[in-house]
């Protein structure tokens, strides 16, 4: 089929969806989300935060807003505007460190509308969101984030983003400093290594789901609705392949 | 949201809308003229970025070094040394100066950092185990050490060759059935929700630019 007809058809059809699925959310036939634990465990985060007296550092990986991996950070942002306003509500806002230069003005906006909107007393400091390095620098990066989490007194470690295998380096300086952790990453192999460290993983689309999770709009909660309709088409049609081809190779 | 800012994210949504329908229909329709210049200006944004974080980078250690770090007074020294560096290259006052510098000191450290990668793996093995041992553990644990005999005793020449062809062929097994078919579980799960994401910022549907 051609790339031009298999692009556009996809877009329709998606959109179409999303457009139905948004409308039936907004007439009262409610969507349910299977329940992640993770997320149940990332709300839980900055209470512990707040309880241990210590803070809550979220790292957004190494995706810029600018690459094709754009919607895993825009997707983590998601999770930094929940925590952020949940920190700053309750004195405690988040450390927030990037590992690629875009995110650091996004983060910088969360965390701005977060203090102004909780009127935080001790006003915004630009180091609560720090730049590590460049997302040339994978290594560089995880140096610099396994070195805030040991000087900052973390307690809970939050990493949602693009990571690759320097995703062992956080989260193993993550468990030295005894800290709770939720992963998330879209990087298959990023997502093994976490899955070694920790049970609180975001596995590709769960991540992606995030707004859907904690902000909950009807287009949001309408996609993964989508997501899963076309995950069960795309199932069925491997099968069908797979079953064809098992037929034809003792049959045909 | 304000009375003001409404006329604001009516702009921005549509602004947001025409770039994200213009970058898709260059990228479609095969203009390399258009997509390219969304994309030179998407790339000047992101340099502009990256000039910003590193400002922030030196901001945050500088901060931190009046407050006695000595790791962040070595950050920034080492910072202010390259960008002399540079511009003492630039003016042609050093030869190489730069690379020097990267060869010697940050690509042996971040291959440092890269050779220790296996030894954390090794480490998080045996804390998934102490910590749970559960079936998915153990299964963990012995894929690990099937892949880790497969790579090891394929072509050992003290191993008999049908024990070494039988560990190597498990490891192919596990390599091009179970890993191949659970990654591509995961990016065809990735791949549908960037789709959704994306429709639902071109539409204006999502908008993290304006809270």
């Amino acid at each position: 089929m051609d790339a031009f007809v298999l692009t556009v058809g996809t877009v329709i059809i998606v959109a179409v969806l999303l457009l139905l699925f948004t409308r039936a959310q907004q007439r009262g036939r409610l969507i349910a989300l299977r329940p992640l634990p993770a997320y149940n465990i990332l709300h839980d985060q900055i209470g512990q935060a707040v309880e241990s007296g210590s803070q809550l550092h979220l790292t957004l990986g190494q995706a810029g807003l600018t690459s094709v991996a754009s919607p895993t950070s825009i997707a983590s942002l998601t999770i930094l505007d929940t925590l952020a306003k949940d920190g700053c509500a309750n004195g405690t806002p988040p450390l927030v460190t990037v590992g690629e230069g875009t995110l650091l003005p996004a983060a910088q906006d969360s965390l701005l509308h977060a203090y102004n909107e909780a009127q935080f007393t001790s006003g915004f400091q630009a180091g609560a969101a720090q730049f590590i390095a460049a997302e040339t620098d994978p290594f560089a990066y995880a140096a610099g984030v396994t070195s805030v989490i040991h000087h900052a007194r973390v307690s809970n470690n939050v990493a949602v983003g693009r990571f690759g295998a320097e995703m062992a380096l956080i989260a193993s300086a993550a468990e030295r400093a005894s800290a709770a952790q939720v992963i998330g990453t879209d990087d298959p192999i990023a997502m093994a290594l976490a899955r070694a460290v920790t049970d609180n993983v975001l596995i590709g689309e769960e991540l992606l789901a995030a707004g859907a999770y904690l902000q909950g709009s009807a287009s949001q909660l309408a996609s993964v609705r989508v997501q899963d309709l076309l995950r069960l088409l795309i199932a069925l049609i491997i099968l069908g392949i797979a079953f064809y081809q098992l037929f034809t190779a003792f049959f045909g | 949201m304000s009375k003001r800012a409404i006329p604001v994210a009516i702009a921005l949504g549509l602004l947001t809308f025409l770039v994200g329908l213009l970058t898709f229909l260059g990228l479609l329709l095969n203009l390399p003229q258009l997509s390219s210049l969304l994309l030179r200006w998407a790339g000047f944004l992101a340099a502009v970025a990256l000039l910003l974080g590193i400002l922030n980078l030196f901001a945050v250690h500088v901060g931190r070094l009046f407050k006695g770090n000595i790791y962040s007074a070595v950050l920034a020294l080492s910072m202010v040394m390259v960008f002399a560096l540079a511009i003492a290259e630039r003016f042609d006052l050093v030869d190489g100066g730069v690379n020097l510098v990267f060869n010697l000191v940050q690509a042996p450290l971040e291959m440092a950092l890269a050779s220790l990668l296996a030894f954390f793996l090794l480490f998080s093995g045996f804390q998934l185990l102490r910590r749970q041992r559960t079936f998915s553990a153990v299964l963990f644990l012995l894929t690990v050490v099937l892949v880790l005999l497969g790579t090891v005793l394929a072509n050992n020449r003290f191993i008999p060759a049908g024990i070494g062809e039988l560990f190597a062929q498990i490891r192919q097994t596990i390599d091009s059935v179970f890993v191949v078919a659970g990654m591509r579980g995961i990016l065809i799960g990735v791949a549908l929700g960037t789709i959704t994401l994306s429709i639902r910022l071109l539409v204006g549907a999502e908008r993290p630019y304006n809270k």
